[in-house]
């Protein structure tokens, strides 16, 4: 590696300077017509208040099952759609007043599919440089070395740099769209799904690769991922999402350790673990499937499978995001205390 | 238990423009009776494929191996000789055929002559033919048994259960489909000939029924009728042509069409409208301009509210605007109306019998799909994920199959999801004793769900045993590796560390190799593994490793840490 790179060393999430970013009551409603000549009759609540704040550079985890709104959340944040409501600050600047330059260059985003965010007639020389010639960074033999430089720091040879996309593999393919994120030297990436389309033994790769990075360059990120054992492994916090809202957010170790919320609790006890002695514990089955964003269920909207909701209370009272420990934040009436465990389940 | 399934030496090629590429080479293992056999690997392992020869369903070519089910062979191969014979024969018959039709052209020109080749052709066409029926009889007979044997005693579920359900029929449909096949369906209640008759009054029937339930749905398609018909009827079609030339009708039905358009647009904008005020991104004059705008939102909106009012003006407007070339058009309509009967009918005689239904009722219940009575009516796409991987299952458990095979069949569903249809699938197997082949790349997977493991790499079986064997001491280095690089949820308080890994990446198929097919990623590796294929050898009683070097990985700690020794991954980075 060339002495270029920035010398700034990541020694965990800061909290000088304030959040990186802020998020207040974010909200995106999709409209849903019913016909050619019919106005919107429903909404589909993505993301239905959203309240986040992100260190610098500390990893947030978002996990959740699919339809809970933890994609259209990342793209809020990046502004790649407009909200509904709420507020959405990138280092005490609304993201809606900065200039759409500005915001790419500071904020970027790594997709789930690599092969298919990347144009497959764009060499990966282009690919790499186009953001560096959009934004008027480089050119010429610079553009070229820099490229180059992208290339090693992402474990790639600067030789691959005329290649084409599908000459690569998926974890290269993801590799390079890692360094086409780094180009402009981002402060914040998103990382939507980036390894749940690799093999275990290439996700390791990567994931190893995407930590030392962030070490190395002081970076922020936001790992969306339904993976519970890869948010373990990669993030400082974790927020858990359930039909376009977070339902518990804590410390990585505190929420595997205490899970307070029923649905983290049933999401933690169904992940197949590749070990004997693991798969002997008794596990939650949650009956049922999660229900539709279009009409949520009234009150609490786990309450329809959750095996300790209450009649009257959670299917009445929404709960509100609130801290039970330090950082430790829960939305649920009936909060499981540390080291207990939810009553079995059968459907 | 005795041997259900056992997969002896397989290895088979798919022929591509650059030549044969080997999938599987020396694929090996068998499933007992009643046991959950768990097949995992990377993909582009051969996974997949193994288990589509398995039920005859691959498009590849099985060079050497035999698949036997219940004793019975389900590979077969035609020898070379006569699959050469028969392309000869194939080409021959359809110059002939060729020949024939030229022939019968000349008659018209040459009757004797062209009578006598046509003849000539008829007989050589004919002789082809029937020696190629001939020489092909054992291959027919034996597709016909495995059409006897796929989804009766082996069936199979795959990743996607939206591309493996049909989205144009009904769940009962295809439930019953299966049991038509394989002559399980029960005995029908209605008798045919009532079937006939109901199915000449089902257009009507069916106006009946529209007009019953969403007459005002119906209403803007009368209005339209009601109007052409009365136009006629009171000769007043030329008067109606005389309004449309005069130009200010022309106009008023301008502005409709705009205020419509508008309307319709406005109100969708409207929530955005708002929420940009809210965010105050507008200038301040924009602000003033925005509230208007909403205020004029809102009265269109109150004003739209009676959407039916809304949609039987439209159709009148456009009605107006169709006039002149509505001859054409109402003829049009009419046949267009007209084709659509016999259609109607037919698929009304092919419904299913309330007999069935019931039948795939019950079926669905077993799988504990929730209100199986409206689920059997449903499309695929009104379903869940679940629901439809569920009814996928039913559908394979339909026939009582003795042996699944699963195609990572939780790959596309949520955690919460996936608990259910594995424990659905073990509850299968626990009451009706079908054994499971269960092919998928998570290990966690395996490791709740299976009795056995199999290891694929590269086409190849390299680790094969009990759970407890093969995930407690693994002995194949590509094993222990994968393992090893599965992040685990990690104890409170542990420092976050590199996570161990397998330098390099599967293969690719095409390319010649000798030795060990994963000796450029192996710790272990040395000269040996880079000239010679490894065997199976066994290390403990059911246990068996593809590994020259089982000695070294004795010591399952000893053996992760050399995938993290320094030495090795520097030798690594030349891989990739």
């Amino acid at each position: 590696m060339s002495e270029e790179v920035p010398e700034v060393v990541n020694n965990g999430p800061t909290e000088e300077l304030g959040p990186l970013i802020k998020i207040r009551n974010a909200r995106k409603w999709f409209p849903i017509k019913a016909g050619m000549f019919s106005p919107v009759t429903a909404h589909v609540r993505a993301v239905d208040g959203v309240d986040l704040e992100i260190k610098r550079g500390e990893t947030v985890g978002i996990v959740g099952e699919s339809g809970c709104g933890k994609t259209t959340l990342g793209r809020l944040v990046m502004g790649l759609i407009p909200r509904t409501e709420g507020s959405i600050e990138f280092d005490g600047i609304d993201i809606s007043n900065m200039k759409r330059k500005e915001l790419r260059r500071r904020l970027q985003i790594v997709f789930q599919d690599p092969g298919g965010s990347m144009n497959p007639r764009m060499s990966v020389r282009s690919i790499i440089a186009e953001p560096l010639i959009v934004n008027g960074l480089a050119d010429g033999a610079e553009l070229t070395k820099k490229v180059s430089q992208l290339l090693t720091i992402v474990g790639l040879k600067p030789n691959h740099m005329n290649r084409f996309p599908h000459e690569f593999s998926g974890g290269q393919k993801q590799r390079i769209a890692l360094a086409r994120a780094l180009s402009l030297d981002p402060e914040f990436i998103l990382l939507d799904e980036p390894t749940s389309a690799l093999d275990v033994s290439v996700q390791a790769q990567v994931l190893n690769l995407l930590d030392s990075i962030q070490k190395e360059r002081g970076l922020t990120f936001i790992f969306i991922t339904h993976s519970l054992n890869v948010v373990n492994h990669i993030s400082d916090r974790v927020a858990v999402m359930y039909l376009g809202k977070i339902v518990e957010i804590a410390e990585t170790d505190e929420l595997f350790a205490n899970p307070a919320h029923p649905y983290t609790h049933a999401l933690l006890s169904a992940i197949p673990q590749p070990s004997l002695e693991e798969n002997q514990k008794q596990r939650i089955v949650l009956s049922g499937d999660v229900p539709s964003p279009a009409n949520p269920p009234s009150g609490c909207s786990f309450h329809t499978r959750c095996p300790i909701a209450v009649e009257g209370k959670c299917d009445v009272d929404e709960p509100e995001l609130e801290a039970i420990i330090g950082g430790h934040k829960v939305a649920c009436h009936f909060p499981v205390e540390a080291g207990g465990s939810l009553p079995m389940l059968n459907d | 238990m005795s041997e259900l399934l056992e997969i002896d030496d397989l290895r088979v090629h798919f022929d591509t423009l650059e030549g044969p590429i080997e999938a599987l080479h020396s694929v090996s293992f068998s499933v007992k009776e009643g046991q959950i056999m768990g097949v995992v690997g990377e993909s582009g392992c051969g996974k997949s494929v193994t288990s589509l020869v398995t039920i005859g369903l691959a498009t590849c070519d099985v060079d050497e191996g035999s698949i036997k089910f219940e004793g019975e062979e389900l590979i077969q191969k035609t020898p070379e000789k006569t699959q050469k014979i028969l392309s000869i024969l194939k080409y021959s018959s359809s110059f002939f055929t060729i020949g024939l039709i030229l022939s019968i052209f000349w008659t018209f020109l040459a009757p004797i002559q062209g009578l006598q080749a046509s003849a000539i052709m008829l007989t050589c066409f004919s002789i082809c033919f029937i020696s190629a029926r001939i020489l092909d009889a054992p291959r027919s007979r034996h597709e016909k048994f495995m059409r006897s044997i796929r989804g009766n005693k082996i069936s199979m579920i795959f990743q996607e259960p939206m591309t493996a359900l049909n989205p144009l029929y009904t769940v009962e449909k295809q439930v019953a489909e299966v049991l038509k096949q394989h002559d399980r369906l029960d005995d029908a209640e209605i008798n045919n000939a009532i079937k006939f008759g109901k199915s000449i009054i089902s257009p009507a029937e069916m106006l009946f029924r529209l007009l019953r339930n969403d007459w005002k749905g119906v209403l803007p398609l009368i209005t339209f009728f009601l109007f052409i018909l009365i136009l006629h009827q009171t000769n007043n079609a030329s008067f109606a042509l005389g309004l449309i030339a005069n130009k200010y009708v022309v106009m008023i039905i301008a502005a409709a069409f705009v205020w419509l358009g508008f309307s319709t647009m406005f109100v969708e904008r409207n929530e955005g409208a708002r929420s940009l005020i809210k965010q105050n991104t507008m200038e301040a004059e924009g602000i003033t301009l925005a509230i208007v705008f909403v205020g004029f939102v809102r009265m269109v909106d109150d004003f739209t509210r009676d959407k039916y009012a809304l949609i039987v003006v439209s159709w009148l407007v456009i009605s107006i605007l169709l006039w002149i070339p509505f001859g054409v058009l109402m003829t049009i309509i009419f046949s267009v109306a007209i084709l659509a009967v016999p259609p109607i009918q037919i698929s009304n005689y092919f419904n299913l019998d309330p007999a069935h239904t019931r039948q795939v009722v019950r079926i669905l219940k077993e799988v504990r799909i929730p209100n199986p009575e409206a689920v059997v009516k449903m499309y695929p796409h009104e379903l869940s994920g679940g629901m439809r991987q569920r009814v996928m299952i039913a559908m394979m458990m339909a026939c009582e199959p003795k042996l699944l095979i699963a195609d990572e069949p939780t790959t596309a569903l949520d955690v919460t999801i996936q608990a259910q249809i594995l424990n659905l699938m073990k509850d299968l197997r626990d009451r009706e004793g079908t054994a499971i082949l269960m092919i998928t790349h998570d290990l966690g997977v395996i490791a709740e769900t299976c009795d056995a493991v199999t290891v694929m790499y590269a086409g190849s079986v390299v680790e094969t045993g009990s759970l407890e064997q093969v995930l407690g001491s693994p002995r194949m280095p590509y094993t222990i590796g994968l393992l090893h690089s599965i992040p685990r949820i990690k104890e409170v308080g542990e420092e976050r560390v590199n996570l161990p890994i397998i330098p390099g990446q599967v293969p690719d198929p095409n390319e010649k190799f000798y030795g060990c097919r994963f000796h450029p990623r192996c710790p272990f590796a040395d000269d040996l593994c880079r000239t010679k294929p490894p065997q199976m050898q066994e290390i403990a009683p059911g246990h068996y490793a593809a590994c020259h070097h089982t000695e070294l990985t004795d010591n399952l700690v000893m053996a992760q840490e050399a995938f993290s020794s320094e030495e090795f991954l520097q030798s690594g980075v030349n891989v990739q």
